[in-house]
């Protein structure tokens, strides 16, 4: 029941944050430079065309009687007509979101594994050469941008060996499967094409390595550090004085409180590369979210801009939950003092 | 469990990812391979893969940019074709007439074509093609204005009557895609904001063609690639090369790097056109790969305000016309780069290769500076140049302007502006600033298109004009020479004009825009032997594919 009334109170919290995130982003679209009806429809359309579109889509009108418009839309599942596909956004939506899913779903699981672990290995060895190499390599990481990562693996491996396809989620001649979920190796799995599979998967792991080494690095100094914290704590101690195994100590004892701050970051790393990713899907003619809000926002197309950060937000939120969900889990005290704070 | 289960289970993943494809995967080859598990590579049909930059709009009322004009010339057909001379050639239409009085035009179609799903191609199609052109008014829709009915006699025959005497009436209709009528009403969306023609079809002809031209599209990935393939029932199908491509696939990248590395590994046969400078000249280096050069309908101009001081007076104009380097600026070009001949691309028809052009001259420079209304105070009025951040490669041309102009006594400022920036700015009189430096390409392989984009009043409020010259018998003169129907006599007063700009010195004019495309070694292309109309440069049918 706490945990119902939990998600409850969230979920009820995020409708306000989510409107007040739908006020900024419609006004801020609407400050920048530039007609969306005149950038649509380019520089030589007959000026009565441009008008008809400036009333298709209200954009004569005030600016909160415009946000009403939209608003009802919205709540509708109606975001209006994208100015760059000139279709529904809310199909774009729904075609280009699984594929940016698919790739930060698989940048997470590396991100997580690996930064997990090499904070872990980090933490055993700390101070030793382990320690500093596994700290110069976070500190690469943390500071490059995604798109190096990208720039660099595909030199490599797509350039100088060749190991791996360059763009796009599938190769010529490789038969698309049927779509269900929209993660094209999900899909393939499910479809039986275990060849479509594999190629999918072959283009997933450059872009999705790209992504995931930023994020892998913070998450291995963060674990690291909390790691090497909690080491020094009187409760370590005493389970070592108490003869109970290392293996026990690191994991269970040691391992699963300094998870939290990872777990969080995990969380906010995972969320926000749906963000950051549009570099990286540009590089690798990916198409997803990321590349398409991207490209909403330098062509002013305002329906899209709107619906991919109301997108984006609920990503955020929703991870934030998840995350909340999961530190609670890791550690009764945060339990306890939520329950105590209802 | 296990801690280096994780670790091992990603190594695993990641050594057999990289390990060769199973022989049921038909990957694509790389220079000089084999395909792996293609016992029989012959039967696997020839692809020709290219770069553009994106979004690829494929409805003829729609798409007007580079990569939608490729791909309307290849999948759908026209009543004429332009041709690598500058004219128009007959096409679907098998003759036409014109009426004494130049207002009414009759087109004869040849019988025998027919569309992508085999249905023969009507006058009544070419009726609806443009009545939809004409009535959603987006793409190319400006280009064919002034006809006021549009009937189909017979099958056979189409008759235009307009309002008056245009002598850029029938080059025009090489934007007058025809579609299939039934077919796109089959496809209509009820509602829509075109009344009882409900969306006239938009949505469908997103990711679909309704044409009779020589490539049709079998797939559209929005954001991705379109692939075209080769239509063996199309009228002209005779022209197709011996190894034309059985498919074509445009690909929406421009990235540098992807497109390298997709051109080294031989996933790509022509790159796009938008690489950098150093970008081309690292593609040159790549075994097999050539730079191919070709002029377009596109010059770069810095484009003056003629209603500000100090630029308003034209001996200031004049000063920098001559102070400027042109030749540095040609220099920092892809070899081959011409400084422009008067005020329209080299390749438009009626272009006069004689007319009077600026060169640098610093004591003419300074000799009209003297005459100048401001030459005492020219610190008053510092000059500022916007260029597009969007393109880079302006900059360093500013940055020249400025460096010349610094020899003179002019001071300049340069300012980066985005590009929607110069668009709302020149929008506005009193926006526009001194100088902005923009491509602008003609629609039409015609002088007088240009003169009109450029220097018409119709245009001042618009980006291609920042000259706002709003000149009443300069417009005069230009409506004067485009309503002349005879070529030669149009032609001619295109020369008058020309002379009359240079004279007024109204912009800089520094060189005509060269088109490079990075293009392997066993493509067989001849962009040279095709129209400059933008598009028709890559007429498919006209490409071979040796692998």
């Amino acid at each position: 029941m706490r945990l119902l009334a939990f998600l409850a109170r969230r979920i009820y919290q995020s409708i306000f944050v989510l409107l007040g995130l739908s006020v900024l982003i419609f006004i801020i679209a609407r400050i920048l430079p530039g007609d969306p009806a005149r950038t649509a429809l380019g520089a030589r359309a007959p000026q009565w065309v441009v008008e008809r579109l400036r009333e298709d889509m209200h954009l004569n009108d005030p600016v909160p009687v415009q946000y009403v418009y939209w608003l009802r839309g919205a709540l509708g599942g109606d975001f209006g007509i994208s100015l760059v596909t000139r279709r529904d956004v809310a199909n774009d939506i729904i075609e280009f979101f699984p594929a940016s899913f698919e790739l930060v779903l698989l940048a997470g699981i590396i991100s997580g594994v690996a930064g997990i672990g090499l904070g872990t290995l980090s933490a055993r060895h700390k101070d030793t050469w382990v320690d500093n190499v596994v700290r110069i390599l976070s500190y690469m990481g943390v500071v490059t941008p995604a798109f190096v990562f990208a720039i660099i693996l595909l030199l490599i491996f797509g350039l100088a060996l060749g190991w791996l396809p360059a763009i796009g989620r599938l190769s010529d001649g490789i038969p698309a499967p049927p779509t269900v979920t929209g993660l094209m190796t999900v899909d393939a799995l499910l479809a039986g094409q275990l060849a479509t599979f594999w190629d999918a998967l072959k283009h997933l792991i450059m872009p999705a390595v790209a992504l995931a080494l930023g994020a892998l690095s913070q998450e291995a100094r963060i674990t690291r550090a909390t790691m090497a914290d909690n080491l020094s704590k009187d409760y370590i101690a005493t389970a070592r004085s108490l003869g109970i195994p290392e293996r026990i100590v690191m994991g269970r004892f040691l391992l699963k409180p300094s998870l939290i701050p990872t777990v969080s970051i995990l969380g906010l790393d995972f969320a926000g590369s749906f963000s950051n990713a549009f570099l990286v899907e540009l590089i690798f003619n990916w198409p997803g979210l990321s590349r398409y809000g991207m490209n909403a926002m330098l062509r002013k197309d305002l329906n899209a801009i709107s619906a991919v950060i109301l997108v984006l937000g609920v990503i955020f939120i929703t991870v934030n939950i998840v995350v909340d969900l999961v530190v609670g889990g890791l550690d009764p005290r945060i339990r306890l003092r939520a329950a105590r704070s209802e | 469990m296990n801690k280096r289960l994780p670790f091992l289970a990603l190594a695993v993943l990641w050594i057999a990812a990289c390990a060769p494809a199973p022989t049921e995967v038909v990957p694509t080859p790389g220079k000089g391979e084999t395909p792996v598990g293609a016992e029989t590579p012959s039967a696997e049909p020839s692809l020709l893969r290219i770069t553009f930059a994106w979004p690829l709009y494929v409805d003829p009322a729609v798409g007007s940019d580079y990569v939608g004009s490729t791909a309307l010339a290849n999948l759908y057909d026209t009543l004429i074709f332009p041709n690598a001379e500058g004219g128009m050639d007959l096409y679907l239409a098998e003759s036409w007439d014109v009426s004494d009085d130049g207002l009414t035009y009759t087109f004869h179609l040849r019988s025998g074509a027919t569309f992508h799903d085999g249905s023969e191609v009507l006058a009544s199609d070419v009726v609806y093609s443009y009545n939809r052109l004409h009535t959603i008014g987006e793409g190319y829709a400006y280009l064919i204005s002034g006809v006021t009915d549009v009937s189909a006699p017979d099958d056979t025959t189409v008759v235009f009557t307009l309002e008056q005497p245009s002598g850029l009436f029938v080059p025009s209709l090489v934007r007058l895609y025809i579609v299939n009528e039934d077919l796109v009403r089959a496809n209509t969306n009820a509602e829509g904001p075109y009344g009882d023609e409900g969306d006239y079809g938009k949505e469908w002809l997103l990711t679909h063609d309704a044409g009779s031209g020589p490539y049709t599209v079998i797939e559209f990935r929005l954001e991705e690639y379109a692939l075209l393939e080769k239509f063996e029932g199309w009228w002209n199908a005779a022209a197709f090369a011996s190894n034309a491509a059985d498919q074509v696939k445009f690909i929406g990248t421009t990235e540098a790097v992807t497109v390298r590395t997709l051109i080294s590994t031989g996933e790509l046969e022509i790159s796009d056109q938008w690489q950098s400078v150093e970008a081309f000249q690292a593609l040159d280096k790549i075994d097999g790969v050539e730079i191919m050069v070709f002029p377009t309908m596109s010059s770069f101009y810095y484009m003056v305000n003629n209603r500000i001081p100090p630029t308003d007076d034209v001996h200031c104009r004049r000063a920098m016309s001559w102070a400027f380097d042109y030749q540095a600026a040609v220099a920092l070009e892809w070899p081959g780069t011409q400084q422009m001949v008067g005020p329209v691309p080299a390749t438009l028809g009626g272009h006069d290769p004689n007319v009077f052009t600026f060169h640098r001259d610093l004591d003419q420079a300074r000799a009209e500076l003297a005459q100048c209304a401001y030459a005492d105070e020219l610190d008053k009025y510092p000059v500022q140049i916007d260029w597009v951040s969007e393109v880079p490669a302006e900059e360093k041309f500013a940055l020249l302007f400025q460096a010349n102009m610094a020899e003179i006594g002019i001071p300049v400022e340069v300012v980066s502006v985005p590009w929607l920036t110069v668009v709302e700015n020149t929008a506005k009189q009193e926006t526009s600033p001194h100088i902005v430096t923009i491509y602008v390409s003609s629609a039409l392989p015609e002088a007088g298109l240009m003169i009109k984009d450029r220097y018409h009043s119709s245009t001042a409020p618009t980006w291609q004009q920042n000259e706002w010259l709003l000149d009443p018998e300069l417009d005069a003169a230009i409506e004067d020479a485009l309503a002349t129907v005879d070529e030669e006599a149009r032609f001619a007063k295109y020369l008058d004009l020309q002379a009359t700009i240079m004279d007024m010195a109204p912009s800089l004019f520094l060189y005509d825009q060269l088109e490079q495309h990075a293009v392997v070694d066993y493509v067989d292309w001849t962009p040279e032997a095709n129209s400059a109309v933008m598009g028709y440069q890559l007429f498919l049918p006209w490409i071979g594919v040796n692998r």
